[in-house]
């Protein structure tokens, strides 16, 4: 029972970092229809840049975090520069984003070193939840935080003039343009904000596991799971996805080990594409 | 495709001269380069011709290269197997090609981004495999074949062996590519749906051309490994596929030559004339990276491509 309610708890918070990712992921695609291989960038170098700040500047660990963010904030407009000319051609797209995604990686793998590295948690400590029931305050706290601004995402998208525009631009990007929205606003407010919650998602990462280089691209293997049980373009559906994803990465974790984690999650991600290639929540688009 | 040919064949004697006045050390590179040539123009055959992005070519290269080599050591699983070197080569080749069209059955019959999301992740996940079962594949390190079981010990006799499978292997190519199957590639490639609206049974090409793809690339595997004496998991690695991806986009895609020669050119300079670039942050393959994006920005139809947009300018100009 214990171990149930434990693998409940640590995998809500996983699918919720998860789902940070992955409905930035969907968000991009969704507007633009860029894969944008170059997610896993921002993920890392918020928490590569929060880690480095502590250590070097000894910074409050939200200021860093907060930094973290806008340089994650930064590179996401990077991806949106470098994609802009070849934007037509989805092969070039995923070549230019794959390149600088690995151009990154190389990057962060001759400065900081193939060691995993942990980012110093907002609050230290275990809390005891029941006699031996005991959970990292971190991976608690995750799970409102996560929640809090999936919920903040949501309402934004579904309720501001902003987020209506986005989703108009992600129905027909023609008719959009013809009734006067400036679309390379809403493509920039997209990447900035999805980049936002990558940079956000890899700092709360960085608190609960250690983080190293070849997590920018093995981060993408449960966002493609995540967007393909979602169904591709579908931001609810997604972060739906994430927390089932997020179960099944944990209980792979805690039975099979972690090594087997991908392989499972090949095993999902064929298993809809046999069974159901529109995402278990049925978005077509 | 004469002049194509022309072209092969002019390669193809000028790499067969070179031992006459290269040393065996630059030779063993070399030959490395070639193989690795022809990874790149079965990943054009897929892409370039038939138009599906396949971001896991390399699963395929180190299917093929760890087929070939547990075949050539059957002791590590337990077996006790004597199998020829060449055979090991073939059955590398095709136990990729079946692990393909698994995938392809599963991901080609949908349209859009499904194939390349997948296969983005494949080598990701195939090469896991090498640190769950380390007893038989040998972990992070790899392991190493004995020399009297590989197919050639010679440096000299290694390299002909290259370049021979470099001139058969693209000679089919350029065969298939001239074919009606090409054709249909190519028409799959333009228009999926007008393709599918002229009777052209699309699924099954696309699924044809990953298949034949990936047997070129596990049998391009297990030559490396029979070349290095060595198996390890960077064939798997996604370095080495954007090295792939990086000779193909800039030998200008669907064209199998451009790639191929790019291939050679794009993987000496990478472990041979850029190795000695080591500044700070800086090395070779930052610089190989950032080339890349360039490249697909400013000149998204690769040099060979070029070559042809020039000679069109030449032509208006003498009119």
């Amino acid at each position: 029972m214990i171990e149930i309610i434990e693998l409940l708890l640590f995998g809500t918070a996983i699918g919720g970092i998860f789902a940070l990712i992955a409905s930035g992921f969907s968000l991009i695609f969704g507007v633009s229809r860029i894969l944008n291989f170059a997610h896993g960038v921002c993920f890392a170098v918020s928490a590569y840049s929060a880690i480095f700040l502590i250590k070097e500047f000894s910074l409050d660990v939200y200021l860093a975090s907060l930094i973290g963010i806008a340089i994650a904030v930064l590179l996401g407009l990077v991806v949106y520069a470098i994609t802009k000319p070849v934007r037509a051609n989805a092969v070039m797209v995923i070549i230019v984003t794959l390149a600088f995604a690995l151009l990154v990686e190389r990057v962060i793998l001759t400065s900081f070193g193939n060691r995993g590295m942990s980012l110093t948690p907002f609050v230290e400590g275990v809390q005891v939840i029941y006699e031996n029931l005991r959970m990292a305050k971190m991976r608690l706290i995750a799970i409102p935080v996560a929640i809090a601004l999936l919920l903040a995402l949501d309402l934004f998208i579904n309720k501001s003039m902003a987020g209506k525009r986005i989703q108009a631009v992600s129905q027909d990007l023609e008719a959009s343009m013809l009734i006067g929205i400036n679309v390379e606003w809403i493509f920039i407010i997209t990447i900035a904000i999805s980049s936002a919650l990558a940079g956000f998602a890899g700092i709360l990462y960085s608190q609960i596991f250690n983080i190293y280089p070849a997590m920018i691209l093995r981060v993408l293997i449960y966002a493609f799971a995540i967007v393909i049980l979602g169904g591709l373009g579908s931001i609810r559906g997604s972060i739906l996805a994430s927390f089932i994803v997020g179960y099944v990465f944990v209980a792979t974790m805690k039975t099979l080990g972690t090594h087997w984690s991908e392989f499972v999650m090949l095993i999902v991600i064929v298993g809809i594409l046999i069974a159901k290639p529109t995402g278990i929540f049925g978005v077509r688009e | 495709m004469k002049s194509k040919i022309a072209q092969l064949i002019a390669l193809s004697v000028f790499l067969s001269l070179l031992p006459l006045f290269t040393p065996p050390a630059y030779l063993y590179i070399i030959g490395l380069g070639i193989v690795f040539a022809v990874i790149v123009a079965s990943w054009d055959l897929i892409v370039g011709y038939a138009g599906q992005v396949n971001l896991g070519h390399t699963t395929f290269v180190g299917l093929g290269a760890y087929t070939a080599a547990i075949l050539q050591v059957p002791s590590r699983i337990g077996m006790n197997l004597e199998i020829h070197p060449i055979l090991s080569i073939i059955l590398a080749g095709t136990f990729s090609a079946i692990v393909a069209l698994g995938i392809g059955i599963v991901t080609l019959r949908l349209k859009g981004y499904y194939f390349s999301l997948v296969t983005a992740i494949l080598p990701l996940v195939f090469m896991q495999k090498v640190f769950i079962w380390k007893d038989i594949f040998g972990g992070e390190e790899g392991f190493s074949i004995p020399v009297e079981k590989v197919a050639f010990a010679a440096t000299i006799e290694k390299y002909y062996f290259a370049l021979l499978f470099m001139f058969l292997s693209i000679l089919f190519m350029l065969y298939i590519s001239n074919s009606k199957l090409g054709i249909r590639f190519k028409a799959i490639r333009d228009s999926e749906e007008l393709s599918e609206s002229l009777g052209i049974n699309v699924t099954y090409y696309k699924v044809l051309a990953v298949v034949i793809s990936s047997f070129f690339a596990g049998m391009a595997g297990a030559i490396f490994v029979n070349y290095r004496h060595t198996v390890a998991p960077d064939l798997y690695d996604v370095p080495l596929m954007l090295l792939i991806i990086l000779s193909a986009v800039i030998g200008g895609l669907g064209s199998l030559i451009g790639p191929l020669l790019m291939g050679l050119v794009i993987y000496l300079a990478k472990n041979w004339w850029l190795t000695f670039l080591k500044f700070g942050i800086l090395n070779e393959e930052v610089i190989l990276y950032a080339i890349l994006i360039a490249i697909a920005i400013l000149m998204p139809e690769g040099v060979y491509g070029r070559r042809i947009f020039l000679k069109q300018i030449i032509k208006k100009l003498q009119n």
